[in-house]
Parts: C-alpha cells; structure tokens; sequence
C-alpha cells in the first residue's frame, strides 16, 4: 500500500472542478467555507421561518409537533456548528496568512483536510431529511430524552455521529491555526503588534482544542448508549442525566466564545479603519479577550440553575457569570473610545461593526440578567433567553460576519460592491432583527417557554409572536438584497484597488485579489498597525505606496495540491455514516463503519508518502 | 487589576512603531490641539437621550402583568422576591444601556468625517479610563450579585419553614411527579392526619401556607414553573429537587413544563387553585369517597373496567396501587415500560402470537389517577377546558387533541381501528363519560 500511494504524483491542475477538489490554498479553502457557511445559513434560515409561521398565531397547526422539534433541532445545530463556525474559518483561512504575512497556513493540507471533513460532517448531518428521521432533541440534545425509549430512530445517531465528524474538521483547524499564528510571523510581528482579529483567532483556536474534546467524550458516551447499548445517561440503569448537561455546556459554554470572539477581532479591524485611529486600549483588548476565554471556563453551570445543583453552586455561577461581563464591557468601552474624535465613515462595513456593538450590548445587559440566578428561575427555558441568545448571536456574530464579509470583499474579489445596496442590506437586518427579537423578552416575561410548537389564545402572546415573523420577512428581504449585492458586485462591480480603505494591516498591501504567492517578498513589520506606518512615512516624504507589484509565480515555492486530504476527509465521514446504516441486518453497521476507517488509513497513508511537490504543473509552481 | 502592565502602552509618548521616527510626521501635525473646533451641536446627546427614553417607554408597555403567565403580574413572597430582583437588574440595565448606547450614537454622529477632514488624533488609549471602566462595572456587579445570593438562600425551602412558623402553620408538602406529558400530585400527608391523596394535572393547596414542593420524574427531564408563584425548578429523574412557594390570594393559577420533554412538551401545562384553609380541607376530606352512581355512570363503570380497560393505568377511589410513585415502583414500571415498548416494536406475526399464547408483557404505564376529575377545570393536561363534550372527544381520538400522549400511543382500545379512534360505541362512551364526570 505504502508503494501505490506512494507512487501516485500529485495533480498538477489548478483550475476547474479537479483544481478546487485538491486545492490546499488557503483563500480557496476560505472561499470554499464560506460558500458552504451561506449555503448553510439559508438552510437555518428556512428552517427558522419554518418556526415563525407556526408561531405566527395562537392555535396553529401549519406543521406538526414533530416538525417543529426537528426545526428547532436543525435551526440551533445549522446555525452555530455549519454557519458561524465555518463563517469564522472562512475568515481565518483567507486572511491570517495574509495578515501576519506568510504563503500559507502551516499545515496546507490539514487545512484542506479540515474543510472536507467539515463538508462532509454538514451533509451527513443533513441525511435525516432524506430518510425522514430528523433530530429533534434540540442542538442541546439533553439526556435522558436522547435515549430510548424516548428517542427512537436514527435521529439522534445522525445528530450526534456528525456532530462528531464537525469536531474533528474543528479540531484539525484549531491545531492548525495555533501553529501558523505562533510560527508562520513575518519577522518583526511580534505578538503585541499582531492585528486584534488574528489576537481573537489565537484565543478562538485554543478555546476550539480545548473545548471539543469534551463534547467529543459526550458524544461518544451518547454513541456508546445509542448503538452499544452502555449505560451513561440511561436511568433505568442507573445512568446520570445530568451527566450530559455538565460534559454538554462545559463545552457549551467556551463554545459561546468560540462563535462570538472572532466577530469581536473583525470589529477590532473596521471600527479602527473607518474612524482613521488606531484601536484604543489594544492591549487591553486583547486582554479582556484572553480573560474572558479563560473565565468561559468558569461559567457553564448557568446553563443549569434550575437543575438543583443547590444555592453554593449557584452563587458561585452567578458570581462568575456576572464577572464576565466586565472584560466584556472593557471592549465596547474601548470601541467607543476608538470611535471618540475619530474620523467616523460610515460605509456598509462600519455600520455593520457599530450595529454588532449596538446590539450586543443589549444581549450583554440581558446576559446580565439572568446571570443572576434567583431571577434567572423566571426566565430560564422561556424567550427570554431566546431573545437574548440572538441578540448576541445574531445581532453579535452575525453583524459582525457581515462587518467582515463587507469590509474584506474588496480584498477577496477585487471589486467593489454596491454601497447603497450595502446600506439598504445593513438597515432590513437591523430593523428586522430587532423587529424579530426584541418581542421575544416581553414573550418570555409574559410566561412563553421556549420550544413550544403551538400556545392557546389569551396568553398575551400572540402580539409578539406576530412582530416577530413580520421581523422574519424583514430579515429575508435583507438578505436578498445582500446576495444580489454580493453576486451581482463579483462580476459588474467597480475594480477595487489594493486599498479602498487607507486600512492598517498587511493583506492591504498587496493586490486585490491577493496573488497565488500572496506576498511577492516576506514583509518586514515596523510596529503595530504596519500598513499605516508604511504609508504615512511615504506621505511624508511626498510618496504614495503601491500594490505589491507581481512577480512570476515559478519563482514561489508554494504547496502543491493534493488529492489526499479528500480521500481521508471521505474516510472520516464515513465511519460516522457506516453506523448509520442497516439493510434489515442490525450489524451491517460494523463492517461499513471499519472500511470508512480503512479509506481514512489509506488517505492518511497516502498524505505521508506523497512526494513533496509536483514535478511540474500548470501554473509552474516548485 | 491586570491592566497595569500595560499602562506604560497606553501612555501618549509611547511609541508603538518599532523603528523610525517617534510618530509619523502626520500623526505629530494632526494632534488634538491643532484640529480645528467643530461647531457645538449641544441637541444631539438631549435628542438621542429623548429617543432612547422614548423607545424604553414603550418597551415597558410590553410587560403585562394580567397575562395568565406573566412574571410581572405575581402572588406570594417567592415570585415577589424574584420580580423584585429583576426590576433592580432591569432599571440598572437600563440605566446602562442608555449611557453606553448614547456614548456610541453619540460617537457615531458627532464624529462623522466630511470632506477635506485631517487625521484625527492618533490615540492609544488611556489607563485611567480603563481602570475606571473596569473597576466601576466590577463594583456594580459584585453588589447585585452578593445581594442576589441572599435572594438565593431565601428561596431554599428552610425559608419555607420559618415563614410557616411566622404565620403560626406548617408546610404543606407536595410531591410533583412529572410525565410524558402530564403532572401527577402526591400529598403524602394532605390534611395533617396522614392522608394520601394522588390527583393529576390540578393542585389544590391553601392560601398563606407555604407550599414545599418534592420534584420528581418518571421518564425524562421536565421543569415545573408557576410563573405567578415561583420561577421554576427542574424534575429530574435520579433526583427529588425541592423548591417552595405560597399563594396569599385565592384564585387560579397556571403553571407549565418549561424543560422540553418530547413531542407534546408544549401542551404540559397545569393549573394550581389557591383556596381558603377550610375549603381545601372539604376538598381533602372528600377525596376518595365513595359516590352514589346515577344508572347511567354505573353502567359507565363496567366500560372502565371492562371494554375500555382503563382500569389497567388509571385509579379511581382511594386505593392507589397502579400509581404508587416510590423509588422502587418507579423503577419498576419503567422496566415494565421498556419491556413493553419493545415488544410493540416485534413484528405482527410474533406479537399476535404472544397475544395467543397469553405472553404478552403487561401494558400498565402511570396514568392521572381520575378520583377527583369531575372537580377539575380541564382534560389533557391543562388543554381543554373539562365539560362533558370535551372529555367525549378526548376519550375518543386523544390523539387528534394532543399529538404523541401515551394514551393514544399505548391503550389498547386505540390499537384495533385503522383510524385509531377508541374502539368503543356511541352508547359506551356516552356512559364512560358521565361515570368519570360524577367522580368529584
């Protein structure tokens, strides 16, 4: 085996199908994630509007309980493990080689490896739908409601057998993000001159390795229950629920930051560029990053304060909860503090950046809230809580998303989108955001409990349901508006130069779209916000600063593509996948679920034996 | 407080580039001094100040206390309690809201660029601004939450004991046993001579006695919420968690499974009736005995026992044997359960001929125990309002009224017809319903 795969050269193309199915660069694995990421998003979107039609009225019976639980299920799960998560690669992938100016990630091919698995994980997620047995248990999925007799089918075996095929794309590009950003500098970056968005990836990936090994222990123990029939969570056997819900939000909550301090890194860049002021209090805010990502260790039990964990515990977690809104508030002090005399543009980019610091403070202040345990028991599992989840997750990570896709789109496609558009696009989400959620707090102190699927007349909340799916409407109007502007922008937009923003970091020095090498010589950093430094000193001396002029490719050593990551990405999948089947005989699953394993040994063999570089091929790489 | 290792940063002869010159020689020219003033716009923080005001005057028109669950609209020290904690957090929240929205409408506004604008004054920060936002939120906090874990402690139910002891009682205690999807109330000791009483989805209790409730589970994990009353406590099974609460008012109040618990979680609702001490104790007195059946109710009886077979998972009377809810009953008939439930999953052939061969595992699952059904106000578990209509239509297809309950699942009655309505006649039902509603 060592010899056949070793023998096998390296493909040589880099265009069409073949070229993005090898591809290990990293703007086109990022472009790949976010393709996948908006795909996603829609997906979660129609799955949300599902919920809100149901719930438009008191008494509905548009679709069934069961659809419903599937909906709430597939929204939660799409949303944070195939949207913002990818969303977040999406940008680590194409812009930390470029922002602290190297060729590459670390581990091109660990990359490539990461972003199949993930594809693969997203659609193995989604084969319920196609055999008609969805996961409904919630994207929390508490035990011991995911056992049987009270889970049957193969529902909770797709969710939890993807979810573990997600970790491992997570976990190969966290590992891989930590190394490039400890060891792939240009010289001269050192790490106190880093850019905050690169800061929040560091923070973001070792949060990511440390944290999903423990939904991976949960998952396995859930697997292990499912299809070995073990006793972690099982009752009758004396199995602890509440086992699941410790291992779940240990995970969970670290997870929180995981999907929100990547958003707060690409703030981190707008808000600086758009007022023409460096970011005030750096250090600080990278800090207040660091602390709050340790103390999101400190914290999950509030998840739980009505579990009965007893009055210590939950002083403890109010304590610690409460306290992580202060390194919170530091940053919006200093994003204000940033804006303050600034020089304030207010492009697309910009009010998206103060549109995620507007409503996250409003998700903060009710985190806040039931933080504080004892009022917390009102409002725990009610609306409330969903409200203040999307005001961070949405009106936090989403717009912050936005903020990037915006401000970076120039960059990644070399042309400008359409600026009305863009300001059109940012106030439907805004409006229609807090159209959707801000009647959910009244809802849920009114007495609405989340994961209804149906409420009787006369509870009060039948006004703020119907605000919220005329939100709903607002926010697919928004984001039609956004893929016109984006599709349409890709081909007729104007041609964007290297630097529309006067922006202070590295990949702006370069051409829009960046070259295949991405820096033509290895930058030499003078200090925090380079680029300025750059550009000032030529405009000192009556000079202006060029895009870094191009040079022939040949003469860049750059990976090659490789076939490989694919194969075993397949492999991985499909020892998740394998469990999954039966043909009428229970222990097909066995054998399918080891020759999944087997292609992934294969892949993994064939990764290591493969010569280093193509002889040659298309574009003349070595 | 962490941040003074980077004080020496923040200062404003720091230089950040790591080589050349000190500053850049734009950054030196456009220094806060030499920028030319603005025009004071003194409006602008009122006006924006107005507006915040304005739109959180109408966000308080969203809380509504006469809703039937509302958290604003509460009865009893516990609910109170904990309204009150949320009004101080709302009000500081909003407090803050309003500073730190204005700061950045604020900034927003008054700091936009216009054509021809110079570099604004390149800052880097400013220590003892950030030591100030830290340490003022840090004691803001610190107060609200110390305060918060008295709270904390009064909802114990300790408290429960030394409010009773004020209000010269004692506790009643309640055990809630939660179900897929439906309530079970125990009353090991209802009326101070040790009687038990069992009833389902209505809880009777006395008004000004501290109520300390024993939450239970049968199968997976629910949350008991009496939003009027008390915020909620989960039911967990493995776990007897305790929580307590007191109604000072008579009246009714809705309670509801906020945990999600399976396919009809939204539809685990029950109500509490708060009543005088005497009226409860009629109440208590009254369970269980027997009633002079009119001819038709009788004749309704022998459907329940007989053709219906209802008698196999749900009580009426006194005697409570099938819904024992002790840990080794529990126990029990989820083994039971288990066993059941996989057998339904054997094919046709081998179940039909279980049935023949009398080897059919035996189908007794916990069910409301109906002895005081006539006196209750709804069917279904807080569905539908309780008159003989309604209860005619729910012995008849309950699945039609609430998608996924046991009872359409597992009753044999539902398992004969294609179309899964109760296999019995017109008459029959008409009977079995007036036998269940003269059970008061």
């Amino acid at each position: 085996m060592v010899t056949i795969t070793g023998v096998i050269p390296r493909p040589t193309t880099y265009s069409g199908l073949w070229g993005w199915l090898t591809t290990v660069d990293h703007k086109r694995i990022g472009a790949l994630y976010g393709v996948t990421a908006f795909f996603f998003f829609m997906v979660g979107g129609i799955e949300a509007g599902i919920m809100r039609l149901q719930l438009a009225q008191a008494d509905s019976d548009l679709v069934s309980a069961e659809w419903f639980n599937a909906m709430f299920t597939m929204h939660g799960t799409t949303m944070i493990f195939l949207v913002i998560m990818p969303f977040g690669a999406t940008f680590f992938n194409f812009l930390i080689p470029l922002m602290i100016g190297a060729r590459d990630v670390a581990f091109p091919r660990l990359n490539a490896f990461s972003y199949w698995t993930f594809l693969f994980g997203a659609l193995l997620m989604h084969v319920g739908f196609i055999i008609g047995q969805v996961p409904d248990a919630g994207w929390f999925s508490y035990a011991n409601l995911t056992a049987a007799p009270f889970s049957v089918g193969k529902g909770l075996d797709i969710w939890a057998l993807s979810l573990q095929v997600l970790g491992v794309a997570s976990l190969a590009a966290g590992f891989n993000f930590v190394v490039t950003i400890i060891n792939m500098r240009a010289p001269g970056m050192t790490l106190m001159r880093m850019p905050v968005f690169v800061w929040m990836t560091l923070v973001t990936s070792i949060l990511l390795v440390l944290a999903f090994p423990i939904i991976t222990v949960a998952l396995i123990e859930l697997t292990a229950d499912r299809q070995f029939g073990a006793n972690f969570f099982n009752v009758a056997a004396g199995g602890d629920p509440i086992l699941w819900q410790h291992l779940f939000w240990l995970f969970g909550h670290p997870e929180v930051y995981i999907l929100i301090l990547p958003a707060m890194g690409i703030v981190s860049e707008v808000i600086p560029t758009f007022s023409r002021k460096p970011l005030f209090g750096y250090p600080v805010i990278i800090f207040s990053g660091i602390v709050i990502a340790i103390m999101s260790w400190a914290v999950w039990s509030h998840h739980m304060f009505t579990v009965g964990l007893g009055p210590i515990a939950n002083s403890v977690f109010t304590i610690t909860t409460m306290l992580i809104a202060v390194p919170t508030g530091v940053k919006i002090f200093n994003w204000i503090g940033t804006m303050w005399q600034g020089s304030i543009d207010l492009r697309t980019p910009m009010l998206m950046a103060i549109g995620f610091v507007a409503l996250f403070i409003v998700g903060g202040l009710s985190g806040v809230s039931h933080a504080v345990s004892p009022s917390d028991f009102q409002q725990q599992d009610t609306y409330y809580i969903v409200a203040h989840i999307h005001y961070v997750l949405f009106g936090g990570a989403i717009f912050g998303i936005f903020a990037g896709i915006y401000y970076w789109y120039p960059k990644i496609t070399g042309r400008m989108y359409n600026e009305l558009l863009g300001k059109i696009h940012f106030w439907l989400m805004f409006v229609g955001m807090n159209l959707t959620f801000f009647p959910m707090h009244y809802a849920g102190l009114n007495g609405m409990p989340r994961r209804i699927y149906t409420y009787s007349e006369g509870f009060g909340w039948e006004g703020m349901n119907l605000l919220a799916t005329a939100g709903f409407f607002v926010l697919v109007i928004g984001t039609l508006v956004f893929m016109h502007n984006f599709l349409r922008s890709v081909k007729k937009g104007e041609p964007a130069g290297h630097d529309p923003w006067d922006a202070p970091t590295l990949e702006w020095s370069i051409s829009s779209p960046p070259p295949v090498y991405n820096f033509a010589e290895v930058p030499q950093v003078k200090g925090q916000d380079d680029y300025w430094i750059t550009k000032r000193q030529a405009a000192a001396r009556g000079e202006t600063v060029p895009a870094e002029p191009h040079i022939d490719p040949s003469t860049v050593h750059l990976p090659s593509p490789s076939y490989w990551p694919l194969v075993a990405a397949f492999g991985t999948v499909w020892i998740a996948g394998g469990l999954l089947i039966d043909f009428g005989w229970d222990y097909i699953r066995f054998p399918l679920s080891f020759v999944g394993g087997l292609i992934a040994i294969i892949g993994v063999i064939g990764w290591s034996n493969e010569p280093p570089a193509a002889e040659h091929d298309d574009a003349g790489h070595h | 407080m962490g941040l003074m290792p980077f004080s020496e940063e923040d200062s404003p002869v720091n230089i950040r580039e790591g080589s050349g010159p000190a500053t850049s020689p734009r950054c030196t020219v456009n220094s806060a001094s030499d920028s030319p003033p603005r025009p004071r716009r003194s409006w602008r923080p009122l006006a924006i100040l107005a507006v915040l005001g304005g739109v959180l005057l109408l966000a308080a028109l969203g809380c509504d206390p006469d809703a039937p669950q509302s958290t604003f609209g509460v009865n009893g020290p516990v609910a109170r309690e904990q309204l009150l904690l949320f009004n101080v957090l709302l009000w500081t929240m909003v407090a803050v809201f309003v500073l730190v929205e204005g700061a950045l409408l604020y900034a927003a506004i008054r700091f936009r660029r216009r054509p021809g604008d110079p570099l604004p004054p390149q800052t880097h920060g400013h220590t003892p601004l950030e030591i100030a936002w830290t340490i003022i939120p840090t004691i803001l906090i610190l107060a609200l939450g110390i305060w918060s874990v008295f709270v904390l402690f009064k909802l114990e139910p300790g408290e429960a004991i030394a409010q009773a002891q004020a209000r010269g009682t004692e506790p009643l205690y309640v055990e809630a046993v939660g179900h897929q999807w439906w309530w079970e109330f125990r009353y090991p000791d209802a009326d101070g001579s040790g009687k038990l009483v069992t009833t389902a989805n209505e809880m009777r209790i006395p008004v000004n006695r501290p109520i300390i409730m024993t939450l239970k589970s049968d199968d997976v994990i629910h949350s008991f919420w009496i939003p009027k009353l008390a915020g909620k406590q989960d039911v967990v099974p493995t776990r007897a968690n305790q929580m307590w609460f007191l109604a000072e008012d008579v009246g009714m109040y809705y309670g509801q499974c906020a945990e999600f618990c399976g396919v009809a979680h939204a539809q685990m609702k029950f109500r509490v009736h708060a009543m005088e001490d005497p009226e409860y104790l009629a109440w208590v007195a009254g369970f269980g005995q027997p009633n002079e059946l009119s001819a038709q109710a009788a004749r309704g009886q022998l459907v329940f026992l007989g053709d219906g077979q209802c008698v196999t998972c749900h009580t009426v009377g006194a005697s409570d044997t099938v819904n024992e809810v002790g840990d080794g009953v529990q126990q029990g008939r989820m083994n039971t359960y288990l066993a059941y439930n996989k057998w339904l999953n054997k094919p046709a052939e081998e179940r039909l001929e279980d049935v023949r061969t009398g080897n059919e595992p035996p189908a007794a699952f916990a069910a409301p125990n109906l002895t005081d059904l006539g006196l209750r106000t709804t069917i279904g578990s807080g569905l539908l309002d309780l008159n003989r209509e309604t209860l005619r239509q729910w012995i008849r297809d309950p699945d039609d009224i609430k998608p996924g309950n046991r009872m359409s699942e597992l009753a044999a009655i539902y398992q004969t017809r294609t179309d899964h309505r109760a296999d019995l006649s017109e008459d029959q039902l008409t009977d079995l319903v007036a036998y269940l509603m003269e059970q008061r």
